[in-house]
């Protein structure tokens, strides 16, 4: 199966010129793009989300995307802006981020309805590592009704460190509420230090490991997460809990958070296995 | 040819040592000279380099500040800021250095909105502009420089675009760089002297970037090992010329003292040596160290030892010489060189120390005729026992010199006539007194003395002491003397003695120049008729006019021992007359010889030359006996030679020389002529004469043919004739009288009358 999609790769690799950019202003002065892979019809429509502060050419999104691709699938990469214009870089943890989870799930809602403008009715979000959390968060909100499926690569929680998260909560809850700007120096993810402002480290620090399993539960469409079992940034216990909740999961043996490597074409068969499973009716 | 002149070793290697400083330091000039060239063309690398490497620091600086620009404008969070820039400060003094988009603290950035107007002026640590230039091109980078406060800033604005596509400007950036801090911070200057590097710029001014490099001024550093080279190669000339320097004055110091010195001292020993000096005690010890000196200095010393046992050996042969040169080896006395030197220096002494001088001039009688009888030995003896006896009398500073065979001499100092005279006598006794017949000597010996003097105020005649005691030695040896005569005095023909000198002169002319001797012819005529039956020939000299008459050069003839010069000269001159044919024939001619003459081989040859004569002239020889003959036999030999080719013998002076019975014994006389002095005897009626006409009458008696000579009375020739002699002769019968006055008389009396042929 992996020779045949790294042939198939080979083979239809010219088709990755018909990527084109897509563009939408999400606030003022802030305008987002995103690549625009066109593949067949009768396919739903892939939305493939980068990871956190990461952008659409992150490895694993980019070679997943191509992927998709390539073996027929319209693919819809973005990068969020995190209130940048145009951001086309990697944010550092150190730079002022002045965005929050609502900013972010408010672009996926508009890349969503941008997917549909485009006539696709069927639509699969994809999202890899924080990206998959965001596209969760986007879910446990009114989701577009065309949106069909959701597959979550390497999905984990809003890690804080070893901070409390209840009164880190607390803590930015009460700046938020007495409008204090000034940014917040928390670490966030794999960010030691992450300026923030204190709306914006609060939104996605309500994102714990409990809150991620309710919105799997609650999850108004097909769920399908692919973990790897030498994961190292998944929180302690995280697949266990996964397990026990019963959530549809692939755990990819041997394969890291970033599923690179050969571990690339075990994603790609997944998500194609899942995305397989989504009645072609209801695509464009 | 001109002589170059000499140089001194020592000049020699003072100039060579100065050569070579001088050459030294010529290399060294044209090395510093060198050097400064290499230094400045190195210091003109260098400050191209410096240049190079400041317009390359300068250019790397705008290229850093215009790729952080372009930097920052392409950065997310640059555009984030101008579209969300609550937090501007933060990004501006903060992100963009931890970023890592400024990597200096000296650069400053600062964001514009699309006006042109800057976010926020909020505190920073540099002021940054309020508002971008206006005249700044809206969608280009713009660099320029301003000096602000002394401090010159770089600013480089840049557009700041919302995407890739540059479609919609945000606003713009700025970025301040400190200017020199940030060109100094360059730390590759190698060339550059960074705290010489300055702008010229003055306070508010802007400078376009373009114009950066014209307005930069700077110094090179100083190369190190330019530095270090010029050092080194100044230390390596200085310490190579004071090496030399040292070296040369060393060398000249050991050059000086194992050369130059031992040289000096060679040369001033061989200089020494030169003038004769030598030194007493030559430096031996002072051993020089050069080898080959060394052995100069050795050979040298040797031979100066060698010359100096040579010099010390010559002078005592000089001296030795030099005594002998001046002593009689015979007598023991000075000699005649030992006289002549005294006397110029006694000479000489009086011209500053006047005195009385008197001259005294000695002369042994019949001294040659002693040394012809008894032989040179006892002759020999017979003058160092009259030498001794001289010494003996003479005072005791009194020197005597032997200046001829049997004469002496002396000069007295300080002494008178009498004074003289004494020692004369004193002289003369002694002479008296030694013991000659110890030696076999029967005959007396006796001393003849002439004495000269010259007093204190007349010595502008002393010259003529030698001269004057001549005469006056001659003027004793006259018979009847005292044998002693004092010039002036005792001479009795002062005036022809005066110019006795002249006529030693006139002789030795006459016999070196034939035709000066003249001479004259006297007649001897045959007893009893009183016919002229021969001539004799005597000779006279005529000098300068004057006519010498033998008394007065005969002496001297004797003196000099002249007489074989003179009988030669005399033949001669006879066989000049014969052969004039002016005698006429049958006309006899006698001739006066000294026996010692006869002895002589070549008087013998010349009266055989003249033998051709006998034919019409007979001849006759005269042998005069007043010396004594020791050769008796050759002498008779030759005349029975002489006989045979018809000359007829004669012994002249009978009764005044040695042995006459002798001589009519042993030699072959024909003829006796009786001397005038016995003639005189036979005027007188006393014993002698009777003795001397009963010996006149024996002899001829016994054959032999008697001539009376000196017969001046009419008396004694009575007398002569009475006593049978065959022949007179005198001035009562005739003079002798020139040939010339001869052959006119002969002439005029016809020759038969002249001559009893």
């Amino acid at each position: 199966m992996r020779l045949y999609l790294f042939c198939l790769l080979i083979s239809v690799f010219p088709t990755a010129a018909h990527a084109v950019i897509a563009q939408q202003e999400m606030r003022p002065a802030i305008p987002a793009n995103a690549d625009y892979l066109v593949g067949e019809p009768g396919k739903p429509a892939v939305l493939l989300l980068h990871g956190f502060l990461q952008t659409r050419d992150f490895s694993t999104v980019a070679i997943l995307a191509r992927g998709l691709h390539d073996t027929g699938y319209t693919v819809l990469a973005p990068t969020l802006s995190l209130n940048i214009p145009n951001r086309m870089q990697s944010l550092a943890c150190e730079a002022v981020h002045k965005h929050s989870l609502d900013d972010d799930v408010a672009e996926i809602g508009r890349w969503v309805s941008w997917l549909k403008s485009q006539g696709h009715r069927s639509i699969v979000l994809v999202g890899h590592s924080f990206g998959s959390l965001q596209l969760l968060a986007y879910l446990s909100l009114k989701p577009d009704a065309a949106v069909k499926g959701y597959i979550g690569i390497s999905l984990l929680e809003a890690q804080i460190g070893t901070t409390v998260r209840s009164a880190l909560l607390t803590q930015l809850e009460g700046r938020v509420r007495n409008k204090q700007r000034a940014l917040v120096n928390q670490g966030l993810s794999f960010c030691r230090k992450y300026p923030s402002t204190p709306e914006g480290l609060l939104s996605y620090a309500r994102w714990d490991q409990a809150r991620l399993l309710v919105a799997l539960k609650q999850s108004p469409v097909s769920v399908r997460l692919i973990m790897g079992d030498r994961d190292d940034v998944l929180g302690h216990g995280w697949l266990k809990a996964l397990e026990h909740v019963q959530t549809p999961m692939v755990i990819v043996k041997g394969a890291n958070h970033f599923m690179d490597g050969a571990h690339e074409f075990d994603l790609l068969e997944y998500t194609l296995k899942f995305l397989g499973h989504i009645h072609p009716a209801s695509a464009r | 040819m001109k002589r170059r002149a000499s140089f001194s070793i020592k000049q020699i290697a003072l100039a060579f040592i100065i050569g070579l400083l001088v050459l030294v330091g010529l290399i060294g000039s044209f090395a510093a000279y060198q050097t400064r060239v290499v230094t400045h063309s190195l210091k003109l690398q260098n400050v191209n380099a410096a240049q190079s490497e400041l317009e390359a620091a300068v250019q790397r600086l705008l290229s850093r500040t215009e790729e952080q620009a372009i930097k920052l404008a392409r950065w997310d969070e640059t555009r984030q800021q101008l579209v969300l820039p609550e937090y501007y400060t933060y990004w501006r003094d903060q992100r963009v250095y931890e970023s890592g988009m400024l990597d200096s603290r000296y650069v400053r950035a600062a964001l514009y909105d699309q006006s042109g107007l800057l976010l926020s002026s909020g505190p920073a640590k540099t002021s940054l502009p309020a508002r971008l230039p206006a005249s700044l091109q809206p969608h280009q980078n713009s660099s320029w420089l301003v000096n602000e406060a002394g401090a010159v800033a770089l600013y480089n604005a840049f557009p700041v675009y919302s995407g890739e596509q540059r479609q919609s400007l945000l606003g713009h950036g700025l970025i301040r760089v400190d200017f020199m801090p940030a060109l100094l911070r360059e730390d590759a200057f190698h060339f550059t002297d960074s705290s010489n590097v300055s702008l010229a710029l003055k306070p508010g001014e802007t400078l376009a970037a373009a114009d950066l490099l014209s307005h930069l001024s700077f110094s090179a550093r100083p190369d190190p090992d330019q530095l270090r080279f010029q050092t080194i190669l100044s230390r390596t000339l200085i310490a190579l010329f004071i090496l030399l320097a040292a070296t040369a004055l060393f060398g000249f110091v050991a050059y000086n003292r194992l050369l130059v010195r031992p040289l000096g001292r060679l040369s001033q020993d061989i200089d020494a040596m030169q003038q004769g000096r030598f030194s007493p005690s030559p430096s031996r010890s002072q051993s020089i160290r050069i080898s080959e000196l060394e052995s100069i200095r050795r050979s040298l010393y040797d031979y100066q030892l060698q010359l100096r046992e040579m010099h010390g050996s010559l002078e005592h042969q000089n001296r030795e010489f030099h005594t002998q040169a001046r002593q009689d080896t015979l007598t023991g006395c000075h000699n005649r060189r030992a006289y002549e030197e005294d006397w110029e220096r006694f000479r000489q002494e009086l011209k500053t120390a006047p005195q009385g001088v008197a001259f005294l001039l000695f002369d042994c009688d019949r001294f040659k005729t002693i040394n012809d009888t008894y032989g040179h030995a006892k002759g020999d003896r017979v003058l160092s026992i009259i030498a001794d006896a001289l010494v003996m009398a003479l005072r005791a500073n009194d020197r005597l010199y032997r200046i001829g065979g049997d004469e002496f001499a002396t000069f007295l100092s300080r002494t008178t006539p009498a004074q003289a005279k004494q020692v004369a006598q004193r002289c003369q006794s002694l002479i008296d007194a030694a013991g000659f017949g110890d030696l076999g000597i029967i005959e007396p010996v006796g001393l003849s003395i002439g004495i000269a003097f010259c007093a204190a105020d007349q010595l502008e005649h002393v010259d003529e002491l030698p001269k004057q005691a001549d005469i006056a030695m001659y003027t004793a040896k006259q018979p009847g003397r005292t044998r002693i005569a004092l010039y002036g005095e005792d001479t009795e023909r002062a005036s022809q003695t005066l110019v006795a000198s002249r006529e030693t002169s006139a002789l030795f002319q006459a016999l070196a120049a034939p035709g000066m001797i003249e001479m004259h012819y006297q007649a001897i005529h045959a007893l009893p008729g009183r016919q002229v039956d021969y001539y004799e020939a005597l000779a006279r000299i005529r000098y300068h006019g004057t006519l010498i008459q033998p008394e007065a050069f005969l002496p001297v003839v004797s003196s000099r021992r002249l007489e074989t010069e003179f009988d030669l000269a005399v033949l001669n001159q006879v066989d000049t007359d014969l052969s004039s044919g002016q005698l006429p024939t049958g006309c006899g001619i006698s001739i006066n010889l000294s026996a010692q003459s006869i002895s002589h081989p070549e008087i013998v040859s010349q009266l055989l030359e003249l033998s051709r004569h006998n034919a019409r002239h007979p001849l006759m020889l005269e042998i005069t006996e007043t010396s004594l003959i020791t050769q008796m036999v050759e002498v008779s030999t030759y005349l029975d030679l002489l006989r045979t080719v018809n000359y007829r013998i004669a012994m002249d002076d009978f009764g005044t020389g040695y042995s006459p019975l002798r001589y009519l014994v042993d030699l072959p006389v024909d003829v006796v002529k009786f001397d005038i002095s016995l003639v005189n005897k036979l005027g007188q009626d006393n014993r002698a004469g009777q003795v001397v006409a009963d010996f006149a009458r024996m002899m001829s008696e016994v054959g032999y043919s008697l001539v009376a000579e000196g017969v001046e009375t009419e008396a004694v020739l009575r007398k002569v004739e009475s006593l049978g002699i065959a022949h007179a002769q005198g001035y009562l019968l005739g003079r002798p009288i020139p040939l010339a006055e001869l052959a006119a008389s002969l002439t005029s009396e016809g020759v038969e009358a002249a001559c009893n042929l």
